[in-house]
């Protein structure tokens, strides 16, 4: 490791810990009671938690950590569900179908919003159900490998790209109407370059493909990379955002960089059937709530780089961030030909 | 040298330590139990453990899970041999000729076979991991792209084709039926819904566990339950008699070949044993002089798959230790047991926790070699497994082949797919057409896709980019040969394709 990367990795870690201090110092649902008695004994028995991804990526992951926060908070044990496929259709479905008793709960990411906000036939996340807490909120980057040598930053990949005459690629998940792709577009339009996007669905081989030069650019979180990052395998060139966060101070933002769009976040939450009793609902609420400043799941959060910006909603909070979000694809879409039912 | 001294310092922490050696030889058994029982597999007790190795050390969690990770890999080829089930897709070519050879009653020599080739199998790529992983693994993800593994792919189909069914048509038609049942779901790519009827369910594709089991698993106990009832049947012969060393050294080439290919497909990020299994089941056929022998009870078919499945276990650790990519979803998970010890597998790992990956790389040399004192003794017990009646034996392997096809996703969509494979399959084996082959095209029909279409963005949609990258192009080239030779041999030779038990 050069001196140089190795200051730069010790320059995050010592922001990531003030932040991690501040943190501790003081958290979102601080305020909220330590203990909550169920309505009528409630709950009785464990609660199921339909997970619509695999028990080892990003939401398997989360969603343990709050099932174990929860769990610590309350003594109800959680049974975590997981039920994958469809880009999280599988697992929406599932849980549309189970009784609305407050005893199934669901953890979702964004696609849910931007499945609704394509095809209105699909629940809204924020009217069909209710959402006990949004528990991570990330942000995403533009990777190149540190030792690339034709471009090192934001403006000379720019023109690099440019002078490739579409044939520059970048990895990324180019699901229709996915965040990764809406955002290529905001920033395709906004440069004027013409880029190749690969879609990979699986994280692996998407990380892979940048770090064997298979592409030339990767749009990720930074949680999902942190790896590389602390190896000093990849660096960030362009911080999707309007204003960087501490940890990537001297990574351009939107605004450096001259771009001006609306960013789009990567969201995971939980939620419970609007049609759930609702004491249950507000001992659920509380539940969630709380368990998100359990000092187990903040020291989570902070390993996944969840800690960089605001990652916590509470209810009111998160059907404002979904009715935004489903606003903004829907926009987006339009512009874009796709087909809004 | 330094390899060496590293070994032998993880050796002495792996044994020195108590609470070590339990958990090595709890995942040695437990790997080698859950692989051997119908329905359940190495995934669903990694997946029970995942949670409670948060109260283990980062060293023991790990170890757990790559000591379960080589013996769960044996383990399910002892199934595949006595009743025809698979414990998981990468036995799936060991029953093609496992299975018959137990009808034959030489149930004990090709168990044997299994457990001293995917102890061979596991401790050659053992060795080669413990030597280069960082080398291997920076060549593994330059080298191959997209273009890369789907020219493999295709490769391989090439080859299963032309030997799994019995004439050139019905093995194609039995590839082209498992690609078919592929592009249910979700395309790869896009995101667009196909061929799922609008029924959310079949949105998240046709899963292979639930078809492998209605393939192989319950058209088995159909074909039984008919000769049953037709008088026809015949209880397999019990036999305990393991091969001779005389035996196996005649297949020396047939492991060092399957080794070689089991490595090399197992070091490729999303690849791993599955196809490991069956290009070295495909090619100890394609180099075979007696090929019509394969699918009959020919020994070189298990040793083939077994040590080829096996040698891929210690490859699919190169890449996720030197650069955090899991290669299927055992070595997912263990991505998961490194985070909850707040840990990143990748090249870090080497700097930060060079004890973690010695003791890892130790665990997983001894778990392969215990195979050998391990396995022997626990098949000589399960051959005894044949004694119990079919019509007890049928009804028990339907129960937790039904518990296996609901597991994978907690979808009762997956029971019906198994019995409709079942069905289908009982019809289709009588026509001389090949499940296997259906198989083997659903599972690489799925990664075909995907990395042709992500060859083509790469190319941007201009074949002749192929012929800028020398090994997908050498792969194309062989494939086609492959196809070439196929049809030279059903159409001008007048020799038909060999036939298989699959």
């Amino acid at each position: 490791m050069t001196v140089k990367k190795y200051l730069l990795n010790a320059s995050v870690a010592l922001a990531m810990s003030a932040i991690a201090g501040h943190a501790a110092a003081e958290c979102a649902t601080d305020s909220l009671p330590a203990s909550m008695e169920g309505p009528d004994g409630y709950p009785e028995r464990a609660l199921t938690m339909i997970v619509p991804y695999g028990p080892a990526g990003g939401s398997g992951q989360v969603a343990q950590a709050m099932a174990e926060a929860v769990t610590g908070l309350t003594d109800v044990s959680i049974n975590r569900d997981h039920k994958p496929g469809g880009s999280g259709t599988v697992g929406m479905t599932a849980y549309m179908a189970a009784p609305a008793d407050g005893y199934t709960v669901l953890e979702h990411i964004d696609d849910a919003a931007s499945a609704h906000a394509l095809d209105s036939t699909k629940p809204n996340p924020a009217d069909d159900l209710i959402p006990l807490v949004t528990s991570q909120i990330t942000f995403s980057q533009i990777y190149i490998r540190t030792e690339e040598d034709r471009f090192t930053d934001w403006n000379s990949f720019v023109e690099w790209v440019k002078a490739q005459d579409g044939k520059a690629t970048i990895a990324n998940v180019s699901k229709e109407g996915s965040m990764e792709r809406v955002t290529m577009k905001f920033i395709t339009d906004a440069t004027g370059m013409q880029i190749q996007q690969i879609s990979f669905d699986k994280g692996a081989p998407r990380y892979g493909a940048l770090a064997g030069g298979q592409v030339d650019a990767l749009f990720e979180q930074p949680g999902d990379v942190r790896s590389f990052l602390d190896a000093g395998k990849f660096k960030p060139i362009l911080t999707i955002l309007k204003e960087a966060p501490d940890a990537f101070a001297d990574v351009p933002d939107l605004v450096d960089a001259g771009l001006d769009f609306e960013p789009l976040l990567r969201f995971r939450g939980f939620y419970v059937n609007a049609g759930a009793p609702e004491d249950r609902v507000e001992w659920l609420k509380w539940a969630f709530q709380k368990a998100y400043c359990q000092e187990d799941y903040q020291a989570y959060n902070e390993s996944k780089f969840m800690t960089l910006i605001d990652s916590y909603r509470d209810t009111d909070g998160s059907k404002e961030l979904i009715t935004e979000t489903v606003a903004q694809y829907r926009a987006v879409y339009k512009t874009m030909g796709l087909e809004v039912k | 040298m330094d390899a060496f001294n590293n070994f032998l310092t993880g050796t002495v922490t792996l044994f020195s330590d108590p609470i070590g050696i339990l958990i090595f030889f709890g995942g040695v058994v437990g790997g080698m139990l859950f692989g051997a029982i119908p329905g359940v597999s190495m995934l669903t007790l990694a997946a029970i453990l995942l949670p409670f190795t948060a109260h283990l050390s980062p060293e023991h969690g790990i170890m757990l899970f790559s000591v379960i990770y080589c013996t769960g890999v044996y383990g399910g080829a002892i199934t595949a041999i006595l009743f025809n089930i698979p414990g998981a897709p990468e036995n799936a070519p060991t029953a093609f000729d496992g299975y018959p050879m137990t009808q034959n009653g030489e149930a004990g020599k090709a168990v044997g076979a299994a457990v001293m080739c995917s102890a061979i199998g596991g401790v050659a790529s053992c060795i080669v991991m413990m030597a280069a992983t960082a080398a291997i693994a920076d060549w593994a993800i330059s080298a191959f792209g997209p273009p890369e593994i789907f020219a493999l792919v295709f490769f391989g189909l090439a080859v299963a084709a032309s030997v799994g069914a019995k004439s050139f048509w019905k093995g194609w038609l039995s590839i082209m039926a498992g690609l078919m049942i592929a592009v249910v779901g979700l395309d790869p790519v896009g995101g667009l819904e196909r061929y799922n009827f609008d029924m959310p369910y079949l949105a998240a594709g046709i899963h292979f566990i639930p078809t492998i089991l209605g393939f192989f698993a319950v058209s088995e106990i159909f074909v039984q339950a008919e000769k049953k009832a037709t008088g026809s049947y015949n209880a397999p012969k019990l036999s305990v008699d393991f091969p001779t060393f005389k035996e196996l050294w005649q297949h020396k080439i047939a492991v060092v070949r399957s080794a070689i290919i089991g490595f090399f497909c197992g070091v490729l990020p999303g690849i791993g044993a599955t196809l490991a299994a069956f290009m070295g089941y495909n090619e100890a056929v394609r180099w075979s002089k007696d090929r019509e022998g394969f699918g009959k009870g020919k020994m070189e078919g298990v040793i083939s798959s077994e040590t080829a499945n096996n040698a891929a276990t210690g490859a699919a650790m190169i890449p996720l230790l030197a650069l955090g990519l899991p290669g299927g979803a055992l070595t997912a998970m263990m991505v998961g047991v490194f985070q909850m010890h707040d840990m990143e597998p990748g090249p870090l790992v080497f700097i930060n926790s060079p004890d973690l990956v010695w003791v890892v790389f130790a665990a997983m040399f001894f778990a392969n070699l215990s195979i050998l004192l391990v396995g022997f003794l626990e098949a000589k017990t399960i051959v005894n497994l044949l004694r119990i009646p079919f019509q007890y034996l049928a009804p028990l392997i339907l129960l937790l082949a039904t518990v296996g096809a609901y597991a994978v996703r907690g979808l009762t969509i997956d029971v019906v797919v198994m019995f409709v494979a079942g069905v289908a399959g009982f019809f289709l084996r009588r026509s001389g057409y090949s499940v296997a082959g259906i198989v083997l095209g659903l599972i690489l029909g799925k990664i075909g896709e995907q990395t042709f279409a992500q060859a083509m963005q790469m190319l941007h949609f201009e074949f002749s980019g192929f012929l800028g990258r020398p090994i997908a192009l050498g792969l194309l080239i062989a494939g086609f040969i492959t196809i070439l030779a196929s049809i030279y041999g059903a159409f001008f030779k007048k020799v038909p394709a060999s036939s298989s038990a699959g």
